[in-house]
């Protein structure tokens, strides 16, 4: 990837919450990139630090309990950790947006749909009430909702429009990058495939890049160009979509596909990963997946794994590929 | 058929709302056999997880008949002993179970119930079996649900669910709140304890992939009426019903090389409330016509042992 | 999503009370309030100990005198000694104010109950009956049941225990609506349990919580009602001493003699303030989602 086409770099970034109960080390020195227009997938299950990630990019980490405690955040080449919260707030939602996994929850019930739309324009560009209202309805056609409906109230539309609506807010300033925070968990399928169609339509067109959460590696090899799996506040995988689908390395990514039910093959059991995810304040030592891992080694236990290119482009964080 | 364990013959379940009649289940019919596994797949709202509380009697049926073990359950009033062999996994592991409860109080729950134990050792000793039986370790005996993450909590509930050796257990998305890992643990336990204990499953669920696993016959339903039965293994070879279709090509496979062809719908599910007559898919099918707004589709063997609801099913699969 | 993280993995052995007072203990005002209600209940039981006088004593050399060493809080019109009758009269009150809200919280609660779980027209009965009670103004409702049996502390417990029936109906419906759609009350139905079963093993402990604060913030309300109708005469009746009806026969005195009215008056301010404290705190801890 060339230096110049850098959207957002990621380096060595730790977030921690410092809690009652101990230090809850969520993201723990994650690297990673996105160029313009490019898709990522951010893979993990409950509590592996995507949403911690995430917010961190957005700069809106919950302070106290939470902390950014290494690493550095550049977007565009400016680091977003040292700006000011002034700054910080003129970039959401011009530069970067973020769509959240409720859409029942993340619209005000109480405002129109057109409003809301209309309201962020004008937090961010000069416009009279009447031209943000009209590029509201531009955006409200954009995804696929008739103009008509602006006026309308968040409650009178079912929860694959709602979401349209939310992803219209996030579109409303034409950032150059989303953040999509599992977008289509609360959806139902046939719905999900609408909204899926949407956003990668919506993508190519306004050549938005994406950093897409979820736990569905079904929903990223339908959207993204590359992926980063995450366990335990690691990026333990990451590469192009053919580099972790096809040659997959690290025994938490096996693990991932073995546990899903394919429609293709008929297989008579699946193959889970053993054992459950660790508790973020008392991490395991050495490698934080050594305890479920099938392939563990002696070393594993002590000693924490680098990150290694094994091919180019496509980096794992296990012992057995140092 | 001798081993036909549920039979479930024109089953209707109306809910009376504020805006006119839910038809929530209008008139299904399928039979489960012993040991057997039956998928309901649906998207939210088409009636499955009502369909599963009416067949264990936690709601009433409005219409129909549902026969265990050739008895027609629906016509007497609800006993222990009915509620005893029929049992229920829930969706939620968070929500069913009593957070004020330790997890030895909630799997007690039911043997107390029943008053099965005759002894607090007899009791305990019972406890201790069923936590060994879903994988649950013993240090957890007094824990809280609060202090457990979602699989185990669901294996809690698995546990409750066996504790009156049941026939027959509706297992309401038991997986679907579920990490993936974890949802494959919990599968697995379901296909052992079915292996070694020949329960009879009806699986309910939105999951297709999930569904494909562990069932032996499906039935795919659509705002309350079933638009698709048959083998699992025939139903995925040839899929006939137009949504049964558009559910399978809108689920995204973990697989990059597979190629898409995609059927997105239009539209969103309309209202079950009041419908009119004819096909209830028709305003979001790519293939309706004028017949199939006016007259709903009977239920029709279009393949041996396959059932589908659907005017122009012939036309759409190129069959006679 | 990440606090999740720390419920997984090892387990605490740590029951809900346990986990309450812990957040409890960390709340001051609430720790405050709960220690001048120990005082206050330490100073009920042992009121013989720790009153320097019997309370009815009359010492007619040394009426209306001034707070000194001899008389802390001064005497009365007959002589007695003021802070024997505050110690005694905590007795009074804070017996009133409990056992009359145990009543009222217990009718409360059983209807409440009845009425959220079934819903429709029970309900609507129920709580169309509360809402009248709730009309009419409890002074009133005492005075006509004190007119019908009689003035005492009997007719003051009943008077002050129905007049709370409809607060704590209402809180325990709704918390029992909420709970009743719970997946585990199905879950329990589905396993034979019929509907006293659920009642009392599901609804009930998950509805404790805000029939406690509620209890807590009565008992407060209860003693000032009792107070008032002591106050009026339709309470307690002397030479029992009642802080209410210590007020009201020192409002004659007032103007000249002050703290007379002072001492019963700040101790039934004591008493409310650290109810409503101590209320506060364990609403607070014992909501989950404050739960850090």
């Amino acid at each position: 990837m060339e230096t110049k086409n850098k959207l957002l770099e990621v380096k060595d970034l730790s977030i921690h919450y410092f809690t009652d109960e101990g230090v809850v080390r969520a993201v723990n020195n994650i690297d990673f990139e996105l160029a313009r227009g490019e898709t990522m997938g951010l893979v993990g299950e409950t509590g592996a630090g995507k949403t911690t990630t995430a917010r961190g990019i957005m700069g809106l980490v919950p302070n106290p309990p939470g902390r950014v405690v290494s690493g550095e955040i550049l977007f565009e080449g400016k680091d977003l950790l040292n700006a000011s919260k002034l700054q910080m707030r003129l970039h959401r939602g011009k530069d970067f947006s973020m769509i959240f996994q409720d859409p029942m929850t993340s619209l005000n019930p109480i405002l129109t749909v057109g409003d809301q739309i209309a309201e962020v324009i004008r937090l961010h560009e000069k416009l009279s009430h009447k031209d943000a209202n009209r590029k509201a309805a531009e955006i409200l056609e954009m995804v696929g909702i008739p103009a008509e409906r602006m006026s309308e109230y968040p409650h009178q539309f079912s929860g694959g429009m709602k979401q349209r609506v939310v992803i219209a807010i996030a579109l409303a300033c034409s950032p150059k990058l989303i953040i999509a925070d599992e977008p289509t968990t609360a959806l139902d399928v046939t719905i999900q495939a609408q909204v899926l169609e949407l956003m990668r339509d919506l993508q190519e067109k306004l050549g938005t890049a994406m950093l897409l959460i979820t736990h569905d590696l079904g929903v990223v090899a339908d959207t993204c160009n590359k992926v980063a799996i995450m366990y335990a506040g690691q990026i333990v995988e990451m590469g192009s979509l053919e580099n972790v689908y096809d040659n997959t390395k690290h025994p938490y990514t096996k693990g991932l596909f073995g546990s899903l039910p394919s429609l293709s093959i008929k297989s008579k059991r699946l193959v889970p990963i053993d054992g459950l995810m660790p508790d973020p304040v008392d991490l395991p030592s050495g490698c934080p997946f050594h305890p479920r891992c099938p392939d563990c080694m002696e070393s594993c236990k002590s000693r924490m794994p680098v990150k290694t290119e094994v091919s180019p482009g496509h980096y794992v964080r296990c012992l057995r590929c140092e | 058929m001798s081993n036909t364990l549920i039979e479930v013959q024109n089953l209707k379940k109306y809910f009376k709302t504020n805006h006119g009649m839910l038809h929530a289940v209008d008139d299904v019919s399928f039979t489960i056999e012993q040991g057997q596994t039956l998928g309901v797949v649906g998207e939210s709202g088409c009636g499955k997880s009502t369909l599963g509380r009416v067949i264990i009697k936690l709601l009433e049926a409005t219409d129909g008949k549902v026969l265990f073990h050739g008895e027609d359950i629906t016509a007497r009033p609800s006993s222990l002993d009915d509620r005893r062999r029929m049992q229920m996994i829930f969706q939620d592991p968070f929500s069913s179970l009593n957070p004020r409860m330790s997890v030895s109080q909630i799997i007690a729950e039911p043997l107390q119930i029943h008053h099965v134990c005759k002894s607090k050792e007899d009791l305990d000793q019972r406890i201790r079996n069923l936590m060994d039986t879903v994988g649950l370790a013993e240090r957890f005996t007094n824990a809280y649900p609060h202090e457990l993450d979602g699989g185990r909590r669901q294996r809690i509930g698995i546990a409750r669910a066996l504790a009156l050796e049941p026939e027959f257990i509706v297992c309401d998305e038991p997986v679907s709140a579920l990490d993936v890992s974890i949802q494959a643990q919990i599968l697995n336990l379901m296909q052992d304890l079915q292996e070694e204990r020949k329960f009879t499953y009806m699986f309910i669920t939105h999951d297709m992939s999930v569904v494909k696993h562990i069932s032996n016959s499906i039935i795919v339903m659509y705002l309350g009426n079933m638009v698709e039965k048959s083998d699992a293994d025939e139903l995925f070879e040839h899929t006939l019903h137009p949504y049964s279709k558009a559910l399978l090509s809108a689920i995204p496979e973990p697989n990059i090389h597979k190629e898409r062809r995609r059927t997105i719908l239009r539209g969103e599910i309309t209202s079950p409330i009041d419908p009119e007559p004819g096909c209830r898919f028709a305003a979001r099918c790519a293939y309706a016509t004028e017949e199939c707004s006016c007259r709903t589709p009977e239920l029709e063997e279009v393949l041996p042992k396959h059932y589908v609801a659907c005017h122009h099913v012939r036309a759409i699969n190129g069959l006679k | 999503m990440k606090k999740k993280g720390t419920e997984q993995g090892h387990i605490k052995k740590r029951s809900q009370f346990q986990e309450t007072w812990k957040r409890l203990s960390k709340n001051r005002l609430a720790m405050v309030g709960l220690a001048i209600l120990a005082i206050l209940v330490i100073t009920a039981i042992f009121a013989d100990l720790i009153a320097p006088y019997p309370y009815d004593e009359q010492d007619y050399m040394a009426t209306l005198q001034s707070p000194s060493w001899e008389h802390l809080m001064g005497t009365d019109e007959y002589g007695r000694d003021i802070f024997s009758r505050v110690v005694y009269g905590s007795r009074t009150s804070l017996y009133v104010g409990f056992i009359s809200l145990m009543g009222g919280a217990l009718i409360g609660c059983i209807f409440g109950a009845i009425a959220g779980f079934f819903g429709g027209k029970t309900d609507n009965i129920i709580m169309r009956t509360c809402d009248v009670l709730h009309g009419i103004p409890q002074i009133v409702l005492a005075i006509a049941i004190a007119s019908t049996i009689g003035p005492g502390i009997t007719s003051a417990l009943i008077a002050v225990a129905v007049s709370s029936v409809p607060n704590f109906a209402r809180v325990v419906r709704a918390a029992t609506m909420t709970v009743r759609d719970q997946e585990y009350v199905e879950a329990s139905q589905s396993l034979g349990g019929n509907n006293t079963h659920i009642i009392v093993r599901h609804i009930f402990p998950n509805i404790l919580a805000p029939i406690i604060v509620q209890a807590t913030l009565g008992i407060g309300k209860s003693i000032l009602l009792c107070a008032s109708l002591s106050f009026l005469g339709l309470g307690v009746q002397p030479p029992m001493p009642e802080w209410g009806s210590m007020l009201s026969n020192a409002r004659t005195f007032m103007r000249d003699y002050s703290y007379m009215v002072i001492s019963p008056g700040i101790a039934i301010m004591l008493t409310v303030l650290a109810l409503n404290l101590f209320g506060d705190g364990l609403r607070d801890a014992l909501d989950p989602k404050l739960k850090k």
